[in-house]
């Protein structure tokens, strides 16, 4: 009885260390996360102008109702969708072909996946910077695609045409996130045990209906969390477009939730209405997450 | 098998070359930026292109640095970037290992509601929080200064999470044998756990370093004085100014990019083809 009653002081004193260690990342949460948080859904309701003296009025669903009547907020929500799109479907689908070609490569695998992963160690901004040089109407870009295409002269108008100039901000992306991804996936298919592949060759399987038949399926933990993280970055992207836009290009057509709730809060200084469409992104992000953890989960238990 | 291995060494050879070509074209704005910021403005807008400096100017990084208006505000901004990267490098380790340690090798509770709450903030986008946050900073007065640049990133959820699951695996024998030592837990903490989880430190110090290395946004908001921003809020004016040379341009990039290549491709045994790249794209 005595000995269990010093264990049970030990643990107390154990438990308090603990709550030592653990405190410091709880105010820091709460002060730099948790209350800003709350905070930017609480703005939401309110009529606040940024670093305006007057007292912020409660005004309901107001600030809700106007964002989501302007065209403004629907072309910023159609540009951030479309990025998305255009950098998710040629990203996830070289990443995976060139992860499988890698991880089939005998020698020289190191070297590729440094050169690949090499424009992911830059800057983003350093990134876009490149890019706005070489997609100059003297630039390499045209230069490049007239040389392919056999038309001398063209200028494809790359930062000034409303398509062009989408296509130009997924092309900087998907440049730089190519090898990270590709490293994502060659250590996703690296997880598969050989033994399967093995019996598959053993069985007659060609090396594309092993990759269709074995590694696909495998894959899926890998899959998932790469189209998610994809996803989630492509939503959050803001350096490429605002470098671009500061370089001359039309906002318009680029102008994406995050570089719109900048632009908000900090040109116009509406600050409810900027936390409106944060508010928005967050929950989409949040159902993006719940997505993720829900296949994992049914992953865990398919193993 | 004499047919179907040359039909193995051609679809091999097949493979490299495609592979080359891949390489090379991702390879070439690399190349591009490289040479363009050895060059004078005229050759790199030449049409066409000669990848090989026909005049070489390597006064472009001396415009770089002194800018455009002569005021060398880059030395300064890129010094801004390596305290505030630095600090939040040391602060993200030591306090992410503090709290990941009291997750991984206590029982309290509550622990694990914690433990999820912090997770929770990793699904929180910056940008949903970046008005309030200015907000404060605002408050405390922590405008222009390196406090209001480097308080909101003191640490983060991810480090917490990466030093628990690192920390989980730690044997727990060695604390108890230094508890009846008679070692205080802060001793075990600093010299037996902090000790001993160099690769985990390693890695998230240097992706909490890139990482605000990287980091245009926040700057943008809380730096409004020149000799307080930080190198990618330089890289963002310099080029927007009106009569900006593209070659210092360039230069201004590799500048800004040296330190980074140097970092990762001597580090490149932890990157390539760990978990660890997992945080390193992140915009």
């Amino acid at each position: 009885m005595k000995r269990r009653e010093t264990m049970g002081g030990l643990e107390r004193k154990r438990s308090r260390w603990g709550w030592i260690f653990v405190a410091p990342g709880l105010i820091f949460f709460s002060v730099f996360s948790f209350y800003p948080m709350i905070n930017a859904i609480w703005t939401s309701f309110f009529n606040k102008r940024l670093l305006s003296l007057k007292q912020p009025v409660f005004i309901g669903l107001q600030n809700y109702i106007r964002v989501l009547g302007s065209e403004d907020f629907w072309n910023s929500a159609r540009a951030t969708a479309m990025f998305t799109i255009g950098v998710f479907v040629p990203l996830f689908v070289l990443s995976l072909l060139f992860a499988a070609l890698i991880t089939s490569m005998r020698r020289g695998k190191r070297m590729v996946q440094a050169a690949l992963y090499s424009p992911a160690v830059l800057s983003s901004v350093v990134a876009a910077l490149i890019w706005l040089l070489m997609l100059d109407p003297r630039g390499l870009a045209n230069q490049f695609v007239n040389w392919l295409a056999m038309t001398p002269g063209i200028d494809h108008r790359w930062l000034s045409d409303a398509t062009m100039v989408q296509v130009s901000t997924m092309i900087v992306y998907i440049w730089k996130y190519l090898g990270y991804f590709t490293i994502l996936f060659v250590t996703g298919i690296g997880k598969i045990p050989d033994s399967v592949n093995e019996a598959a060759t053993i069985d007659g399987a060609g090396p594309i209906r092993r990759f269709f038949s074995i590694t696909l399926p495998l894959l899926r933990p890998t899959t998932v969390l790469v189209s998610v993280m994809i996803i989630i970055q492509c939503m959050k992207t803001f350096s490429t477009q605002y470098l671009f836009t500061q370089g001359g290009a039309p906002l318009g057509p680029i102008n994406v939730i995050t570089l719109n709730i900048y632009n908000t809060a900090m040109r116009d200084l509406n600050i409810g209405k900027a936390s409106v469409m944060s508010t928005i992104l967050f929950l989409f992000m949040l159902g993006l997450t719940w997505l993720q953890l829900r296949f994992s989960r049914e992953d865990e238990a398919g193993l | 098998m004499n047919i179907a291995s040359k039909s193995g060494i051609a679809a091999a050879s097949l493979r490299g070359v495609t592979f080359m070509v891949v390489c090379g074209i991702v390879l070439v704005p690399l190349l591009f930026m490289a040479g363009a910021s050895l060059m004078p403005a005229i050759d790199i807008m030449h049409m066409p292109y000669r990848w090989i400096p026909q005049t070489w100017k390597p006064a472009n990084f001396l415009r770089a640095l002194a800018g455009n208006d002569g005021a060398w505000m880059y030395l300064r901004n890129i010094l801004n970037s390596i305290i505030v990267s630095t600090t939040i490098a040391v602060s993200t380790v030591l306090l992410s290992s503090m709290v990941g340690y009291g997750l991984a090798k206590f029982n309290f509770r509550g622990k694990n509601i914690v433990f999820m709450a912090i997770m929770a903030t990793m699904m929180i986008p910056f940008e949903t929080v970046m008005v309030p946050l200015y907000l404060i900073i605002v408050k405390a007065g922590m405008q222009n200064t390196y406090a209001g640049l480097i308080v909101p990133f003191l640490m983060n959820a991810f480090g917490v999470f990466i030093m628990r699951q690192y920390l989980i695996t730690f044997p727990t024998e060695m604390l108890d044998a230094a508890r009846i030592d008679g070692c205080s837990e802060p001793r075990i903490f600093s010299d037996i756990v902090f000790r001993n989880s160099g690769p985990a430190i390693a890695t998230l110090a240097v992706l909490s370093f890139r990482q605000q290395w990287d980091n245009l946004l926040w700057p943008l908001l809380v730096s409004q004085k020149e000799e307080m921003k930080t190198i990618p809020a330089y890289i963002v004016k310099f080029a927007a100014e009106k009569y900006a040379d593209e070659g210092a341009m360039m230069a201004v990039a590799v500048i800004a990019s040296l330190p980074m290549f140097v970092l990762f491709f001597s580090l490149s045994k932890y990157f390539l083809g760990g978990s660890a790249v997992y945080q390193a794209g992140k915009e």
